[in-house]
């Protein structure tokens, strides 16, 4: 599910990169105000957990097996923003060190796996975490949490253009299904041997979230379904879009600065890339200024 | 392990390797966003790249094969869509697809090949990465191997002991999902042990920098060539 570099089209990596940043320095001002710097070891530590947890394998067939992904287990374990925040260390060390991922697509990575695939599954455990269907409600987190960033990455890819017949389409959403089902039960004994373990880690580590975060966690969900849908019933339809996506973006594209950069320069390709560079530019001297804006504020 | 050859390599004492992380990083967006928006029939363009590349990995002295072989790790995945993609008749993009995956990760590991990752992580947080995030990566980078090491002991206990009839799949489940709630929460012991030490000496919240960032002239005229011969070579 770690998409490399070049598998994305130019319009969905910059607008995925483009809403990763701005929602990656909203979660880091968050899990830091939920969080004192006691838990800056944890965090880090726990992101090395499931890295390590990959290691160990669950029998689930015959001959097959599966392992933990995690995002629904850190939501339930150390709250949404945290664990996104976790995920989100995972996916960059993976594509920095293990070319597990492409560099350009980290955020889209980011988006399918740490923000997307966090909150999805951290909704249900927000509303039934503490009621009777703690186990049930654990498990759609789990199954969730997969589900919506393989459906995303699969929107992504088939909106890039990516060629797919349909018929490899349904199977692999009927796999991604299954390994959800999978990630569910594996989170749901791994929870439950915690608890037997020691309930203290279990109770200790839930930190109080806002209703931003779960109107949140619901658009994520909702999002995943929408890719699911595109994905699964309209196979042709999502590449129109896609081609529609990508005229669209191409005349809009260079509107603003086209005035500017015609006169400098003859090469179509340098004045699209200017000026999609400059519209990333802005969004991250805006999150800059914010971040610093803010930081003053609190510290004054 | 994969780790111990980019630790080794980040060691070097080439000319890249005293850039500032900085100009490394920003050069490789450049090198990215080329090549992603080279077309595939472009193959003059691409070749150029695939040499600047190389000649980047010999004057790092690093490894030629050995960082061309490690590159291959994203075959498996570009090779399955490449083949899906050249199925359905779209054949230029099927080799575009596996050619520019692969370009795009060997220059990500030439520049963490010549970068440590506390290094990379610094010039990251100086580039506006939240301090948070930069802090919670260092620390998983630091106990991955610590972490994975006990995984892997565990591993191979479970292993010994899977002798036994006994042992059905269920029970085998569920020894897993014990295995892993010992391993959180050693983790989870772990990180409050540390935190213990940190204040022990006198941790502020903040971790100092030991030999700081300082981004040269050498450091922007790196950047500068590197950005403008990229951008010659795609608009020629």
């Amino acid at each position: 599910m770690h998409i490399p570099d070049n598998f994305l089209s130019t319009p969905v990596w910059a607008s995925l990169d483009a809403a990763s940043i701005p929602a990656v320095a909203l979660l880091a001002r968050r899990a830091s105000r939920d969080l004192d710097e006691a838990r800056i070891p944890l965090l880090g530590v726990m992101g090395a957990f499931v890295f390590a947890a990959q290691m160990i394998n669950f029998p689930v067939g015959i001959g097959t097996s599966g392992h933990l992904v995690g995002g629904a287990l850190l939501g339930c374990m150390l709250g949404p923003a945290p664990a996104a925040l976790v995920m989100t260390a995972i996916v960059a060390i993976q594509a920095f060190v293990f070319q597990d991922g492409g560099v350009l697509a980290l955020g889209a990575n980011v988006f399918n796996m740490a923000i997307a695939g966090v909150l999805a599954g951290y909704l249900p455990i927000h509303f039934w975490g503490r009621t009777k269907r703690r186990k049930q409600a654990i498990f759609a987190g789990a199954f969730l949490s997969v589900m919506a960033s393989a459906s995303l990455a699969m929107g992504e890819l088939l909106i890039s253009g990516i060629a797919m017949p349909r018929p490899l389409i349904l199977i692999s959403m009927a796999l991604f299904a299954m390994s959800a089902a999978i990630e569910g039960a594996i989170t749901v004994a791994v929870v439950e041997a915690i608890e037997r373990l020691n309930p203290r880690l279990a109770q200790k580590t839930h930190a109080s979230s806002g209703r931003a975060i779960v109107l949140l966690s619901a658009a994520a969900i909702l999002l995943g379904g929408v890719g699911f849908l595109l994905a699964s019933s309209a196979p042709d339809g999502i590449q129109q879009i896609g081609v529609k996506l990508g005229l669209a973006a191409k005349t809009g594209f260079h509107a603003p600065l086209a005035d500017y950069s015609v006169g400098l320069f003859e090469s179509s390709w340098l004045r699209r890339a200017s000026a999609g560079l400059a519209g990333l530019l802005l969004i991250y001297g805006v999150c800059l200024g914010a971040g610093r804006w803010i930081g003053r504020q609190r510290s004054a | 392990m994969h780790h111990v050859h980019l630790d080794n390599w980040s060691r070097g004492r080439s000319p890249l390797h005293r850039r500032d992380p900085r100009a490394k990083i920003l050069a490789l967006i450049v090198f990215l966003i080329v090549l992603a928006t080279t077309p595939a029939n472009a193959s003059l363009t691409l070749g150029i790249d695939a040499a600047l590349l190389i000649a980047g990995i010999l004057i790092a002295g690093l490894p030629l094969g050995e960082l061309l072989l490690r590159a291959m790790v994203v075959l498996p995945f570009s090779l399955t869509f490449g083949l899906i993609s050249w199925l359905a008749g779209d054949r230029l993009r099927a080799l575009a697809l596996i050619e520019k995956s692969y370009l795009s990760a060997a220059a990500v590991l030439l520049v963490v090949g010549t970068t440590s990752l506390p290094a990379l992580l610094s010039g990251l947080e100086r580039l506006g990465a939240p301090r948070m995030l930069v802090l919670v990566a260092q620390f998983l980078y630091r106990y991955l191997f610590v972490i994975s090491e006990q995984a892997q002991h565990m591993r191979l206990a479970a292993r010994s002991r899977q002798g036994d009839p006994r042992f059905h799949r269920k029970g085998r489940f569920r020894a897993a999902a014990g295995a892993l709630a010992v391993l959180f929460a050693r983790s989870y012991y772990r990180a409050e042990g540390i935190h213990r030490a940190m204040l022990a000496r006198a941790f502020t919240g903040r971790f100092p920098l030991l030999g700081s960032l300082h981004f040269r002239v050498a450091d922007g005229a790196f950047l500068l060539a590197a950005a403008a011969f990229l951008i010659l070579v795609r608009v020629q």
